[in-house]
């Protein structure tokens, strides 16, 4: 099928998911890109994407933003993929799909869809199978899919937090979106394998892996030196980098490492030209030495005297006048601060989304990339469970309307 | 072919350095393609100089950093501010199939590279550019690194132990995961688009819009009037969720979401007068003294064996898992049994450990991974066999310092 000259890349492909909190963003992604992602949900309980934060308002149900974001832009039917009546549908689905994404245990064949079965129906299909640590360590009775407990054995959990209180996990379930991005990743290499050679790819692609990613030079450093990286904590590594307290709140600066000598000097300029009586205690010799920067004391003498400098400053005066002079200093921004960032703004990254659920508008971060040749729409409402059940059943599947009646009686449906 | 090979036959001409762009080419050379890194003594990458080093160990190919980034690539030496240089780079961008960079905006317009110059020699071409907040803007010529980035898109605020200063990963993780990963995405959906319909494009991923992304939900939360604050380790729903040290330094997590995970904890703790304990009862109440949870569990834990504590823990179906440090990584049993780790023989560092991508294809081994290069180290099998130019045509140009 030729592709639509408007539409996404993915333009065409059909994917099933049937994923978790774990891997939807991925099923996210290859929406955005322009398939056709149908999320299958059970008939009845809780959907499996439901994490905080969750919206309370009088006049509707606990939502979870989190499932609405990660949701953006899919179809939605319910089905109980092992009720016997509801035979005829999965085959129908998995015969007329192209990609089937599942997360965090092998739910088809849990649901008495073995892939030799499935392969039956389907000898095309590119199966990509995501699990906390792989497929033959997968354990279905094992629910401990926590976030906290996969960014600890992924390696990243150990590299931060403080000194003096252990390791503190990253903000926003970060587990599940490197997992999610490289669901996606594998997707697409079977996408593109497929139409290259015909094979079909099954892919095994194991969480605690996805977050091995962001381990830095980590592992290299401990077996070139045996060295087991510790957590900096809120004490920087040099003078001039580091997190640093300003009038309303923070900043971030990197300045003075290797390729930002300059900015080193800038820095001083800048200190220096804006208060200066500051101007002996930065302006010793030693200071231009990267090798004294390093120095317990330096760094303690630096935050001293720039957090004297920033203490009358906001975080948007410091971002602007830094940068004016090439220093990469950047405001810890809250939430709030992002949806208000000027050049966010400016690119209008930020998108209204008329939410189903949540029956209101929400602001939706665009997406994280753009492309000239396959424009993407953009973000698109999440959708209500099952609101797209007659759509594929009955206009694209051909049953009946009475057939779907009698498996939604059944509870298969 | 094996089914984690996709792009197998495909040339991919890299100006990607440092951080985020290398770990998108490093995941296009171990699914097939032929990665070509232009770099130069000139100016060469930021991480050549960056440690770890080997002790004693120097100069521009020791780092294993850059290592740890580069496995699988070639390395053509090239010095774009020679004007011989242009016809070269758009020679080779002619026979490859995607052009990568992440440079800041400004670059690749010097060296007559962008876009524009290379489709109109290459139609077909995928080009990613990488800038840091994007090709257009009032900021689109601001600095940054992956930790300020993170700052800016809202992850440093939200990662902190209420009433401590705000920390982040630790780590650039933006460089590491979100922006080489959305951009990896973008760049594969790019070549599918290629595959199927010959027609080339210009992805742009700005480094900054792509990080907002992995706080998405709770952009969307604030936009509600969410005031998102940090937590520590802590989550609502879970009693008690947090990071303990047991013996010899080494640190398990623990994360009990029901009533049944706390009372088998508990049970393996051998501390069933927490039960009877009107603080520690009731999960509404227990969330409310947390921090007495923790100081007693710190006690109860800080003197056992991690690996057994996880034994039973594991067996009594609370969810716990090992704080794996780096150390801990290249040991872990499930990584050992999948093959992640690859051991290279560097020329200069000798072994190392390189990791792959995370899924394993078609229940097949692992693609092996070629070593980092030495910068240069394919000048002359590129410039003789690529670029077609003979022996005495190669040597010409490195006496002039083209090939630099």
């Amino acid at each position: 099928m030729d592709p639509s000259p408007t539409a996404g890349p993915l333009d065409g492909v059909r994917v099933l998911d049937v994923t978790d909190a774990l891997a939807a963003y991925g099923g996210r992604l290859l929406a955005d890109l322009g398939a056709d992602v149908i999320r299958v949900e059970s008939p009845s309980g809780r959907g499996r994407c439901a994490y905080g934060p969750y919206w309370l308002a009088a006049g509707i149900r606990p939502t979870s933003l989190f499932e609405r974001f990660v949701n953006a832009g899919k179809r939605s039917v319910t089905l109980d993929l092992a009720a016997p009546e509801a035979e005829g549908l999965v085959t129908d689905l998995l015969a007329s799909a192209d990609v089937v994404l599942e997360s965090s245990t092998l739910v088809l064949t849990d649901a008495g869809w073995a892939d030799e079965r499935v392969a039956a129906v389907n000898q095309a299909l590119i199966r990509v199978q995501v699990t906390p640590f792989g497929l033959q360590f997968d354990d279905p009775g094992d629910s401990t899919v926590d976030d906290l407990i996969l960014l600890g054995a992924g390696g990243l959990l150990h590299l931060g937090g403080y000194p003096d209180f252990g390791p503190v996990a990253v903000y926003g379930q970060q587990s599940t979106y490197m997992t999610s991005i490289f669901t996606a990743v594998a997707t697409l290499a079977g996408l593109i394998g497929r139409i290259r050679t015909g094979e079909s790819l099954t892919a095994d692609v194991s969480a605690q892996e996805c977050v091995a990613q962001a381990l830095e030079e980590s592992v290299v450093r401990y077996a070139m030196t045996g060295e087991v990286r510790a957590p900096q904590g809120d004490v920087a590594k040099e003078a001039g980098t580091g997190v640093y307290r300003c009038a309303d709140g923070y900043v971030s600066m990197v300045a003075g490492r290797l390729g930002t000598a300059a900015a080193w000097s800038a820095l001083v300029e800048l200190i220096i030209e804006s208060e200066p009586e500051l101007v002996t205690e930065l302006s010793d010799e030693r200071w231009s030495q990267f090798e004294y920067r390093q120095r317990p004391e330096a760094i303690e003498a630096f935050r001293e005297v720039f957090e004297r400098f920033t203490a009358t400053r906001t975080r948007q005066q410091l971002y602007q006048a830094a940068q004016a002079r090439g220093i990469a200093l950047s405001p810890v921004n809250d939430l709030a601060a992002v949806l208000d960032d000027a050049q966010l703004l400016s690119r209008g990254f930020f998108v209204e989304v008329d939410d189903p659920e949540l029956g209101r508008t929400v602001t939706y971060p665009g997406l994280p990339y753009r492309m000239s040749a396959t424009p993407l729409a953009g973000p698109r409402p999440a959708p209500r469970p099952g609101a797209d059940n007659v759509d594929v059943y009955v206009k694209e599947a051909g049953l009946t309307v009475d057939e779907i009646e009698y498996l939604v009686a059944r509870g298969a449906v | 072919m094996t089914g984690g090979l996709a792009l197998r036959g495909l040339r991919v001409l890299d100006f990607a350095w440092i951080g985020a762009g290398a770990l998108v080419t490093k995941a296009l050379a171990e699914l097939g393609a032929e990665v070509i890194r232009i770099e130069s003594r000139a100016r060469p990458d930021n991480l050549r100089r960056s440690p770890p080093f080997r002790p004693g160990a120097t100069g521009l190919d020791a780092s294993g950093y850059f290592a740890s980034r580069n496995p699988g690539k070639k390395s053509v030496a090239l010095n774009m501010k020679h004007p011989k240089a242009r016809e070269i780079a758009l020679t080779m961008a002619r026979q490859s199939d995607v052009f990568t960079s992440n440079f800041r905006t400004g670059v690749l317009e010097r060296w007559g590279l962008t876009y524009a110059d290379v489709s109109e020699a290459n139609p077909k071409i995928v080009y990613l550019a990488m800038p840091m907040q994007g090709q257009d803007g009032p900021h689109r010529d601001y600095v940054g690194f992956g930790s300020t980035i993170a700052a800016l898109a809202g992850l440093v605020h939200t990662t902190a132990v209420p009433g401590r200063p705000p920390i982040g990963t630790g780590t650039h993780y933006p460089d590491h995961v979100p922006n080489p990963g959305h951009a990896l995405v973008a760049v594969l959906a790019a070549i599918y688009h290629q595959q199927r319909t010959g027609e080339g494009q210009f992805v742009e991923l700005s480094q900054l819009e792509s990080t907002v992304n992995v706080v998405g939900h709770g952009v969307v939360h604030s936009s509600l009037g969410g005031k998102i604050e940090p937590t520590g380790n802590r989550m609502p729903g879970s009693a008690p969720r947090g990071v303990y040290q047991c013996a010899d330094d080494q640190w398990l997590a623990i994360a009990c979401q029901t009533e049944a995970h706390w009372r088998a904890l508990v049970s393996v703790l051998g501390a069933e007068a927490w039960l009877d304990d009107e603080r520690f009862d009731r999960p509404l109440v227990r969330k409310q003294y947390a921090d007495e949870l923790d100081e007693l569990l710190r006690a109860s834990l800080a003197p056992r064996s991690r690996a057994k504590v996880l034994a039973a823990l594991h067996a009594a179906g609370v969810p716990a898992g090992s704080v794996n440090s780096s150390k801990d990584m290249l040991e872990d049993p499930h990584l050992q049994a999948r093959d992640f780790w690859q051991s290279v023989d560097h020329a200069v560092i000798g072994d190392l450990p390189m990791f792959h991508l995370p899924f394993r294809a078609d229940a097949e081994p692992r693609p092996t991974l070629s070593p980092p290069p030495l910068l240069g180290e394919h000048t002359r099998e590129v410039a003789t066999g690529l670029l077609e130019l003979s022996d005495e045509q190669y040597e010409a140009l490195v006496d002039e310092g083209v090939f630099h």
